[in-house]
């Protein structure tokens, strides 16, 4: 600062006022912005984008399933200091082992609801997803030297993964941790400072989400894939011992698996990560089931494959082998499990752009290079007032600045059983709740306090034979009513949507009375509690 | 800025730090957690092998020597009626565990057709004597499986009929932890094996948890929890909220069954303290509505119905009951009301009504009826026993030895009928 103050100052030209009537000469003006705080019109545009995907999450309604246990869980951790390492919050869960691979954003994301409410939770994914399309863009933008391709890379991501990204869940955290190492290793020019990034990262990401392991197995793909093209290229394995990049990734690898280790759990995460998609009950949720490629999801990612099939066979850059490595495992697993293609998204978009437009450039060679975009203080300037302008309009910003809190009715999604919830705080239920798995948590998070939720959507906690009878009731198998004695259950909570078959028999069963029905959500409750 | 070289030092450097912190994670970890972490990984079962602190399983002693609730006279008839007289061909299993946890390991009796305590003990854990008397076109009763031995368990007349029944019943009856079990293959399990793998077996809402619940406190107290299979920790107290859970009148022998093991817990929580304060406060609030409930359900001739749990609306609105179902549950009732302090009694006069009526109904019986029904009065029989804080066998062979050839004079039992 004291240079500045010895410096001359710099000689200022006062343009002579100009006569009523008469314009201004802009041109006049001097961009006085520091280079380094100059940007381009094409930086605008992708802010103007992002900023537009960010309001548009920010408006999108908070889902009613699962996000709900991850805040009462973050509850539980942040008011009693410790971790649970059996299910605290499903009566008929006592005793069995949990190993809370979320922690980290259920905590945050129970501080942030405490002190922004709704607002904080939606603006908070909204970042999350921001974040990971920004993240791809640049990369796509910085392989493709397109707009065009980068902005598609980017859409296509948000098409595929529309419906997770919906649903705000630690996963959303796990995502942007996946799209910040899919955007270092894939990176020419790797910075020495993503040797302590990336270990850091899978600290933080193991603490976050258990799909930490995705990013060490992500690393350990890349580090293969360039095994296998020195030997293809050489010929020989000695190649393997002197290439640098091998090194790196192979050395990356190593350090962002026992960076993972760092977290309240050590190697019993490891353990958790690897046994919880062998969890039986999961088969019973279709997010968890092999994916039907007759659904709209199914299909699209069958085209898209298919399209990455047919651009692998025509493009003319170098295919490396981490490309179909990892393009073929997250494959597999996506058809395995649908919840995979969170991951197989960004992956495929980045690919799929990179080969397109290689494959689009050898037929149409004109504009090879990104045409240059100037970088001036006024597009800083365009900037930094859109991304104002969104936050300021989004609701978080509105929750941050005016203490405005969306109401209830629009801050949550359509199916979520508010009302019905609100009946059963304001009227207790004596004893043990079935309710359906989609509806435990919130029951769980704004019913009354120490509610007896039969599931919640945490179903690889449930035990099995807690969940077997579940479905046995869901699905009126033959017992199902004895289930509910057997149980002691005292008040039901279900959906007219997905349960009017089992509406009908209750209603037609002498032993319960409706207590409540609306529209969307009916509560029975026993006539003689157990 | 980039980095040009990785000298090969740094590399192994790398390795030996990679090996170390995998190694300290694992080593850090407690016990549990690894086994938790190996049975993810590898599927090995996740559960401790719980010591078990006695060779001899513990016994709850009953409170009470009431000859005003069966006399020496009736008690010998009623434990005439259910000797364990089997037939040697196909015999069943769930009979044999009846007669044995009644009559114990030490009966002998005069009757050469009788099988004695250690004829029942030796035909449930040797597979050569079930062989048999099933032969080999049913699957064994003992099942090995890699880590213990499984007991089959079922509706099939040569299957153990409830889950761990075979387990309770001999621990009741006093076998000891280290008595060998014959296998079809083997000859080196123990009872211990049994018991261990019952316990990694064990899952908490599964159908029947009362005779696992009875056998582990009757075992492994004062320990109050362990780990099962898939590493669920359950403890006495979830025994109890899983022996309470839900209606009444569910569970096998009309509920009654789950009456008599949470009455077992708490007599257990007496001496060992199994339970929490809260787990005890459960058990015990609902043993005092069970009471409350018996003390109206009753009817007039004594015997209570399979709906108890209805209350006084069990007499006003009766269910039509079948006799043996009326036996199930008096004769129940009677036997976990004669390990229960008086606080949990209903008025005295329902219990000398009920035993009034289960006496007189179980002389009635003619040997093909008990045979139908062994198992259903077989816990009458140990229930008077209990009443006159006597054992079964201890009393049968002074009785035997005091009268003999009483058995066959008819008198006796028509006294008893007109009584």
């Amino acid at each position: 600062m004291s240079g500045t103050l010895l410096e001359e100052p710099p000689v200022e030209t006062h343009p002579e006022p100009s006569p009523a009537g008469q314009q201004m000469d802009l041109s006049l003006l001097e961009d006085r912005v520091p280079d380094q705080w100059k940007s381009s019109r094409r930086l605008t545009a992708c802010v103007v984008v992002l900023g537009v995907i960010y309001f548009y999450f920010c408006l999108k309604p908070l889902w009613h399933t699962d996000l709900w246990g991850h805040l009462s869980y973050g509850k539980m951790i942040a008011t009693s200091h410790t971790l649970p390492t059996t299910e605290p919050l499903m009566p008929l869960a006592k005793g069995v082992p949990m190993v809370d691979s979320a922690w980290l954003s259920q905590v945050l994301g129970y501080f942030t609801i405490t002190a922004l409410g709704y607002a904080g939770v939606q603006g908070f994914a909204a970042l999350c997803i921001t974040a990971a399309s920004a993240l791809l863009l640049h990369r796509a933008l910085v392989r493709t030297r397109s707009l065009f391709f980068a902005m598609t890379a980017m859409v296509v991501f948000l098409w595929l993964d529309w419906a997770p990204l919906v649903v705000v869940r630690p996963q959303l955290t796990g995502l942007v941790c996946f799209l910040v190492l899919l955007h270092r290793t894939t990176s020419r020019h790797p910075r020495a400072s993503d040797w302590l990034l990336i270990p850091l990262l899978h600290t933080l990401w193991a603490n976050l989400h258990g799909s930490f392991f995705i990013g060490v197995c992500w690393l350990g793909a890349m580090a293969f894939g360039r095994a296998i093209d020195l030997i293809r290229r050489t010929g020989t394995l000695r190649s393997l011992t002197h290439d640098l990049t091998l090194r790196r990734q192979f050395l990356w690898f190593e350090l962002a698996a026992v960076a993972a280790l760092v977290n309240p759990y050590g190697i019993g995460l490891y353990g958790e990560v690897l046994s919880f998609g062998q969890n039986s009950n999961l088969a019973s949720l279709t997010e968890w089931q092999v994916l039907d490629v007759r659904s709209l999801h199914g299909t699209v990612f069958i085209a898209t494959l298919v399209l990455l099939v047919w651009l692998y066979r025509i493009t003319p850059r170098r295919v490396a082998s981490w490309e179909v490595l990892t393009l073929i495992g997250l494959s597999v697993g996506s058809l395995w499990s649908a919840r995979f293609m969170v991951w197989w998204a960004p992956v495929a978009a980045l690919l799929l752009v990179t080969h397109a437009r290689a494959s689009i450039q050898r037929w149409f060679p004109w504009q090879a290079d990104l045409a240059p975009s100037p970088r001036t203080g006024k597009w800083s300037l365009v900037s930094v007032g859109m991304v104002w302008i969104f936050f300021a309009y989004s609701s978080l910003g509105m929750r941050v600045m005016h203490h405005r809190e969306p109401a209830a009715e629009r801050a949550l999604s359509s199916f979520t059983p508010i009302a019905a919830v609100k009946y059963l705080h304001e009227h207790p239920p004596q004893g043990q709740v079935f309710n359906t798995y989609e509806w435990g948590d919130y029951l769980q998070w704004a019913g009354p306090e120490g509610v007896q939720v039969f599931v919640n959507s945490h179903a690889h906690l449930v035990p099995r034979d807690v969940w077997l009878h579940y479905m046995q009731v869901i699905e009126e198998a033959d017992g199902w009513a004895d289930i509910l004695d057997r149980y002691g259950v005292n008040a039901i909570l279900l959906d007219h949507l997905n349960r009017n078959s089992l509406i009908k028999r209750l209603k037609d069963d002498v032993k319960w009375k409706i207590a409540y029905d609306d529209q969307q959500a009916i509560v029975f409750v026993r006539r003689k509690p157990i | 800025m980039s980095i040009r070289t990785i000298p090969t030092a740094a590399i192994w450097g790398i390795q030996l730090f990679v090996i170390g912190a995998f190694a300290a994670s694992y080593a850090l970890a407690t016990p549990a957690e690894q086994k938790i972490l190996l049975y993810e990984v590898t599927g090995r079962s996740a559960a401790e092998t719980v010591t078990v602190p006695r060779d001899k399983p513990l016994m709850i002693e009953p409170l009470y020597d009431d000859p005003e609730v069966v006399s020496d006279e009736e008690l010998a008839q009623v434990l005439a009626q259910i000797v364990p007289r089997f037939p040697k061909k196909q015999l069943k299993p769930n009979y044999v565990e009846h007669a044995l946890r009644t009559w114990w390991l030490k009966a002998k009796f005069s009757d050469p057709t009788v099988m004695s305590g250690e004829d029942m003990k030796d035909y449930l854990v040797d597979h050569g004597r079930y062989l048999a008397s099933w032969g080999d076109e049913v699957e064994p009763l003992l099942q090995e499986r890699s880590a213990g031995v499984a007991i089959r368990w079922g509706k099939e007349t040569c299957a153990s009929v409830h889950h761990d029944h075979w387990l309770a019943c001999l621990t009741e009856a006093g076998m000891s932890l280290e008595e060998p079990v014959f296998t079809p293959s083997r000859r080196n399990w123990t009872a211990n094996d049994v018991l261990q793998e019952s316990i990694r077996d064990f899952r908490l809402d599964e159908v029947e948890t009362e005779w696992s619940a009875l056998a582990f406190g009757l075992w492994i107290a004062p320990q109050k929890s362990w780990r099962n299979r898939s590493g669920r920790e359950l403890s006495f107290d979830l025994m109890v909220d899983r022996l309470i859970r839900g209606d009444k009148k569910l569970g096998v022998c009309a509920g009654t069954h789950r009456v008599y093991s949470l009455m077992a817990l708490v007599r257990l929580d007496d001496e060992y303290r199994i339970l929490s304060t809260e787990g005890r406060q459960a058990a015990w609030n609902h043993l005092e509505k069970v009471r409350d409930l018996i003390a109206v359900s009753q009817f007039p001739d004594g015997h209570w119905p399979s709906n108890w749990p209805d209350g006084a609306e069990a007499v006003t609105k009766p269910v039509d009951d079948e006799l043996f179902k009326k036996v199930i549950a008096t004769g129940h009732h009677l036997e976990w009301l004669a390990i229960a302090p008086t606080e949990l009694h209903p008025p005295r006069d329902r219990i000398l009504k009920a035993a009034r009526w289960v006496i007189k109904t179980t002389v009635a019986q003619t040997p093909t009826d008990i045979g139908q029904r062994y198992t259903f009065f077989s816990h009458v029989g140990n229930a008077l026993s209990l009443w006159r804080k006597k054992h079964p066998a201890d009393f049968w062979m002074k009785w035997e030895a005091e009268h003999p050839g009483w058995l066959d004079t008819p008198a006796d039992a028509t006294a008893v009928l007109n009584q």
